[in-house]
């Protein structure tokens, strides 16, 4: 594949909840390759867009086109087979599963051959995990959680990862520790699109970001920009710099 | 269709351009009340625009609605977030300010560096920069992408063209940047000084980037020749961003448009409907990417053809041709731009007396080289003495410190005036 080519173009997209308008016409696109970051507060249409795109919520305009191939509508576990997967905000595990299991139902799509080949390889990548292989997801740590949640989407087979706010509600170790195994991930070629509240470390992560509010996008460029850009650093990074700001 | 500098598409390029402009809507409308009322009249909202086709339902911005909105009413961020200012005019001579965000200034400039480099400019050359400051901010960018590419400056601004040759030969500049009218000047300089006056002048000179006026072909071959340098032209605008919205790259066939951050249209000037792809209008652009001045369709004036044609080097992606004319009555004098209108403002401002005046434009290889104003009183007077007065003189300076250049001022007779219209004569003269 070229590794310039666009690999999700989102065009279009409109969402409502019921009458209430989510997105408004939200164009963005990932490059095979990249990270994407998706920023913007609480209620700007960044979790509503990765489900329009995951085939989760009904887009009520627009087109979402991956690997070229027209996706809107389709059922989620055929987007799935096609390789864009999601790791779904609040983790969603199965608490009453093993670690094992978790992984196992990740990598269902592909057969039971493929799991009991890969699953191991995803261990190397999660040691904490594969010390607990036999425990009860339920029963493990927020991280670890996270990591298992990544591990089970990674089961799955994705040319593209989405992730809902991997770092909602974690140590800033731990999500430390999640952003260096995305970036290696990264390194093996893996193409992620993440949304994140925390847009200091999502930039820092990713290579090019989009700024939502209200359900539009108002901003794009590569996270070096961004993380430069005043009304960025201003809405976005923390309460210290907002201070410095307004003084 | 040959990818563009990046690789891409023309249909990426299209969709990237979407993606941009509909971002831009956005912004302007939640920020900026002149384009966020014209939706609102309309009944268009930034989201009704999903295709290129949609977006000619915007109305276009004028020079007007610039000077109307005098000095920030149309800025789409907070003065806080802007870091740097321009003024420029309006076609009446009314005062428009430009400002540019720091994220604009680094994107302004990186266009620039990589038009430098499309020309092959390295950290091995001496550039050169012998513009007027004041009267041309955009020579700034010139400096700073020399800077970020590692060239070496030697911003030389307007010293004198014996100074410019100087510099040009004991520093060892490579590349110049300059007006076509000082290139022409300098050239003609650097003929005398190879007559013997000022001794032999050797140049290390081998391209020369000319802007922001065009470059009449007469004037291209007589530097080329004259200077035995490459010949390139940019293109830029006033109240956006100059240089940079397109440069001529080495195939010297057209100016390569930076079209992820400018969205080009060709309307015919009278009816602004879409004229055929490949013919004659007039340059409408949006800026895609501008932060701090958003202008979405601005009407440039500038007459062109947009061609999508692949280039002799090879890239795709749209390219200007050459500025034939303007759909207005801009001259330039010296690379300085000035109107009719605006010079009538300041003649009648300084003696209210005047009511009526011709402007003679002199022109040097198809470039304004000199202006010569005649002006009539409405009381008759016409003395000799009052083209020696003092009030005269005093009108000469101000038209010099506001027009930026120096006009031959003349007191006729009402009767003796030329018939209306303006008046061009080509003064042919050995460079």
């Amino acid at each position: 594949m070229n590794p310039d080519a666009t690999l999700l173009r989102v065009l279009n997209v409109s969402a409502r909840y019921g009458s209430i308008p989510v997105l408004r016409r939200v164009s963005f696109h990932v490059r095979t390759g990249e990270i994407v970051a998706l920023i913007g507060a609480n209620g700007a249409g960044k979790s509503t867009l990765l489900k329009v795109v995951s085939g989760m919520h009904p887009a009520t305009d627009g087109e979402v086109l991956f690997a070229g191939e027209a996706i809107q509508g389709g059922a989620p576990e055929r987007i799935v087979r096609k390789g864009l997967v999601q790791v779904p905000e609040a983790r969603q595990l199965f608490p009453s599963l093993t670690v094992m299991e978790n992984l196992e139902l990740g990598g269902y799509v592909h057969g039971r051959r493929y799991v009991r080949e890969h699953t191991e390889q995803w261990f190397e990548l999660f040691p904490a995990l594969a010390a607990r292989r036999r425990q009860r997801a339920g029963t493990l740590s927020g991280g670890e959680q996270q990591m298992l949640s990544l591990a089970r989407a990674l089961m799955a087979k994705p040319k593209l990862l989405v992730l809902d706010e991997p770092s909602l509600g974690l140590a800033p170790l731990i999500v430390a520790e999640i952003y260096r195994n995305l970036a290696a991930l990264r390194q093996q070629g893996l193409t992620i699109l993440l949304v994140e509240q925390n847009a200091l470390g999502a930039l820092q992560l990713a290579d090019r970001g989009y700024a939502l509010e209200a359900g539009r996008v108002l901003l794009a460029g590569s996270a070096a920009e961004l993380l430069q850009h005043d009304d960025i650093r201003r809405a976005y990074l923390g309460k210290d710099y907002r201070h410095k700001w307004e003084k | 269709m040959a990818p563009n500098r990046d690789g891409e598409s023309r249909d990426q390029v299209r969709l990237g351009q979407l993606e941009q402009l509909q971002m831009l809507l956005n912004r302007a409308y939640l920020n900026v009340d002149f384009y966020r009322r014209r939706m609102d009249r309309l009944g268009l909202q930034p989201e009704d625009i999903a295709t290129f086709e949609d977006f000619r339902r915007f109305p276009f911005t004028t020079s007007g609605d610039l000077a109307a909105h005098y000095p920030y009413g149309l800025f789409a961020v907070p003065l806080k977030s802007v870091v740097r200012l321009k003024i420029t005019h309006s076609r009446d001579g009314s005062p428009v300010v430009v400002g540019f965000t720091r994220r604009d200034i680094q994107l302004w400039q990186n266009l620039m560096a990589r038009l430098y480099t499309q020309l092959g400019v390295t950290d091995r050359d001496i550039v050169q920069v012998a513009y007027n400051y004041s009267l041309f901010p955009g020579a700034f960018t010139f400096n700073h992408a020399a800077e970020q590419i590692g060239a070496t400056l030697a911003p030389s601004a307007m010293t004198s063209a014996t100074l410019q040759l100087k510099i040009m030969q004991d520093f060892r500049s490579t590349v110049l940047a300059t007006t076509p009218s000082f290139a022409v000047h300098i050239l003609s300089t650097l003929k005398a000084a190879r007559n013997g006056r000022i001794g032999q002048v050797k140049s290390d000179l081998r391209l020369l980037l000319l802007g922001p006026e065009p470059v009449p072909d007469e004037t291209r071959k007589l530097l080329h020749d004259g200077l035995q340098a490459e010949v390139h032209g940019l293109y830029g605008v006033s109240e956006m961003i100059e240089p940079g919205i397109a440069g001529e790259c080495r195939a010297g066939s057209g100016y390569h448009l930076a079209e992820e951050h400018f969205l080009a249209e060709i309307v015919h000037p009278v009816s602004g409907q879409p004229v055929p792809a490949g013919q004659e209008g007039e340059l409408v652009i949006t800026t895609l990417a501008a932060e701090a001045y958003p202008l979405i369709r601005y009407r440039t004036g500038d007459v062109t053809v947009l061609r999508e044609t692949p280039c002799a080097c090879g890239r795709g992606g749209a390219r200007l041709g050459e500025i034939l004319r303007r759909t207005d009555d801009r001259l330039s004098i010296r690379g300085i731009p000035c109107y009719p209108a605006q010079i009538g403002n300041i003649l009648r401002g300084l003696d209210p007396s005047i009511s009526d005046f011709r402007l003679l434009v002199h022109r040097r290889f198809g470039l304004g080289d000199h202006l010569d104003i005649l002006v009539a009183r409405a009381d008759g007077r016409r003395l000799a003495a009052d083209s020696r007065g003092a009030d005269l003189d005093q009108m000469r300076s101000t038209l010099r410190r506001v027009l930026g250049f120096g006009a031959r001022l003349q007191i006729v007779a009402a009767a003796d005036l030329p018939a209306p219209g303006l008046i061009e004569k080509t003064v042919f003269l050995d460079p």
